[in-house]
């Protein structure tokens, strides 16, 4: 029942130091105040209390003495005008210090944030794969200006790793078995090329520790997504929706075009064609089927998708191998009734 | 980080607050050091931090306003709740004016944030001037902003820029507003969900919900050329 229409009431109002009782015409009754030893580690410990909706031990003290008493925090709107007693300098001194300390356990807490860890881990691995193929693909432009004979684009991980172990054109022209130009690079242009096939070398190492990592990791959190779709696509759906929670809170729909935001947004104003996948066309059942049950697949995996997502988050057993399988089987029964691509429409 | 020398700017609006034209200076808590890049003037009644306006929406509005600037600004010495804190540009400089070098103005500012890398760049500026205390807690959960700020303030400045923003402001003036305090509060059109009738229609469905809330709006200040797409709105809880 709401305090303000019983007859007769009293209002317990508590702060983190003290507690007062009060009634309608806010007459102070009683009062109640921290006498205990003040330490830092008490006064975040009731901060938290409070700051969850509990109640202090003085206000819990003044509850026994006044059961029908309703309890409110200082500076309810709902309470009555009245007096409370003001706290010190000392006493807002210690307020503030523990106050800063709550916050910088906080902001150290969030350093634990699979989410948040995920999202720079998969940024990176994006931004390295990026300047890995960039660097890469010069590296072979450069090496074919030397050796326009040699068919340096076949296997370009062998090429960077050539290079890097040759000590001069020569030794990689025997190695490729090609012929050398009528003028080669100079000594130290040489070597940048070496240097820079190094590099090339060194960035895939990274990229693929980085990637056992998002492996590990997304294993771990998203234990029930990444056995469905793989640790890969569900740590980048993941970082898509901003975070697990997030993820298991979004509807089937929204996980299926989840990355395919353009095309959707451009669907919305423009009235093209809606995107039948976002990131999930990334996972094999997808981009290795025909075109015309890709649409179909995506919706079915991206809804079992999004189950999986909620029973990581909200902690439930974790998927089983059985479990993938039945989807599985299931994305075969659609193969299976769409064989051949429908009458009258064209890709 | 060396400030030039000078002469005094401008005239004085409130202790530790100066304007002069579109320029507004406070006076630094922390001399010498400056917090987001901006300029320091060393004069022989102290130093001054240039407030920048494009940087800060209570800047731009300071700058914007047609009424008193000093109508927008608590009184030195003063606790205010400042929802939304982000990075502390804004916040540095209302500590500059309310509590000044070592809380020598006795002030407080509680800064709510949601986000651990804002806090972080709050803390660091909380252990240099001290009367600022960083939270970190969803602005919409007041039992914890209770906890920490159990006094009702007379100056509330909200920047959220989330969906439901205007009712997060209504809820945090009617739970820790006094009577009569200022409630600032800036509007993100982009954050609200599209309004068919554009811009000025959702601005003034902000105004009509701020009216029947109980709210009287004494300025609305457009912050546009500064900050695009926002509105501020000077209110006074009633």
């Amino acid at each position: 029942m709401p305090c303000t229409s019983r007859p007769n009431v009293v209002w317990i109002v508590y702060d983190w130091r003290c507690a007062i009782v009060i009634d309608a015409e806010g007459q102070t009754l009683d009062v109640e105040a921290w006498s205990g030893k003040m330490s830092q580690f008490l006064i975040i410990n009731r901060l938290e209390t409070i700051g969850l909706g509990g109640i202090s031990d003085e206000a819990r003290k003044l509850a026994d003495r006044w059961p029908d008493a309703c309890l409110h925090q200082a500076g309810d709107p709902e309470l009555p005008e009245h007096e409370f007693p003001e706290a010190d300098e000392e006493m807002i001194q210690a307020l503030n210090e523990a106050a800063l300390v709550m916050s910088e356990a906080g902001v150290s807490k969030a350093a634990g944030d699979p989410d948040r860890r995920l999202e720079h881990l998969l940024r990176a691995s994006d931004e390295l794969r990026a300047a890995w193929l960039t660097m890469e693909s010069r590296m072979v432009e450069w090496t074919a200006l030397f050796l326009p004979t040699a068919r340096v684009e076949r296997d370009r991980a062998r090429l960077a790793r050539s290079i890097a172990e040759s000590p001069s054109l020569e030794d990689l022209a025997t190695q490729l078995e090609c012929e050398l130009p009528e003028t080669g690079p100079g000594e130290l242009e040489w070597k940048s090329l070496v240097a820079w096939s190094d590099s090339v070398r060194g960035h895939r190492g990274k990229l693929e520790q980085m990637e056992d990592s998002i492996r590990d990791l997304a294993s771990k959190h998203l234990p029930s997504l990444s056995k469905l779709l793989g640790p890969l696509l569900a740590a980048r759906l993941c970082v898509s929706a901003h975070g697990r929670m997030r993820l298991a809170r979004l509807p089937a729909g929204t996980v299926q075009i989840l990355g395919a935001e353009k095309a959707f947004f451009s669907h919305l104003h423009t009235g093209s064609p809606p995107p039948k996948h976002g990131h999930i066309f990334m996972h094999p059942w997808i981009s290795r089927s025909p075109w015309w049950i890709r649409g179909k697949i995506s919706r079915m995996l991206a809804a079992k998708a999004s189950v999986a997502a909620r029973c990581d988050a909200f902690g439930a057993e974790i998927w089983k191998d059985s479990a993938v399988e039945a989807v599985e089987a299931r994305m075969l029964e659609i193969k299976s009734e769409h064989p051949r691509p429908p009458k009258g429409r064209r890709r | 980080m060396a400030g030039r020398r000078g002469k005094v700017p401008g005239r004085e609006i409130v202790p530790g607050f100066r304007k002069q034209g579109r320029a507004i200076w406070t006076l630094n808590a922390t001399p010498r050091k400056n917090v987001y890049g901006e300029t320091l003037l060393r004069t022989d009644e102290g130093e001054w931090r240039r407030w920048d306006p494009s940087r800060s929406k209570l800047g731009a509005a300071l700058v914007r306003t047609e009424n008193h600037v000093s109508d927008l600004l608590p009184l030195p010495g003063t606790q205010v709740l400042y929802l939304g804190a982000g990075h502390g540009t804004t916040i540095s400089h209302l500590h500059d004016i309310l509590c000044g070098e070592d809380n020598n103005k006795r002030g407080r500012i509680v800064a709510v944030d949601l986000a651990p890398r804002c806090l972080r760049d709050l803390n660091y500026l909380a252990h240099s001037r001290p009367g600022l205390v960083p939270l970190l807690a969803d602005a919409r959960k007041h039992a914890i902003v209770g906890a920490i700020q159990p006094q009702r303030v007379d100056w509330l400045f909200q920047d959220v820029a989330q969906a439901s923003q205007v009712d997060i402001f209504i809820s945090a003036c009617k739970r820790f507003l006094n009577k009569g305090g200022s409630g600032l509060f800036s509007l993100k059109a982009a954050s609200e969900r599209w309004d068919e009738d554009g811009e000025r229609a959702m601005f003034e469905k902000v105004a009509d919900m701020l009216l029947s809330s109980g709210m009287e709006i004494i300025e609305q200040i457009d912050l546009a050329g500064y900050e695009d797409n926002h509105m501020l709105f000077h209110c006074r809880n009633i």
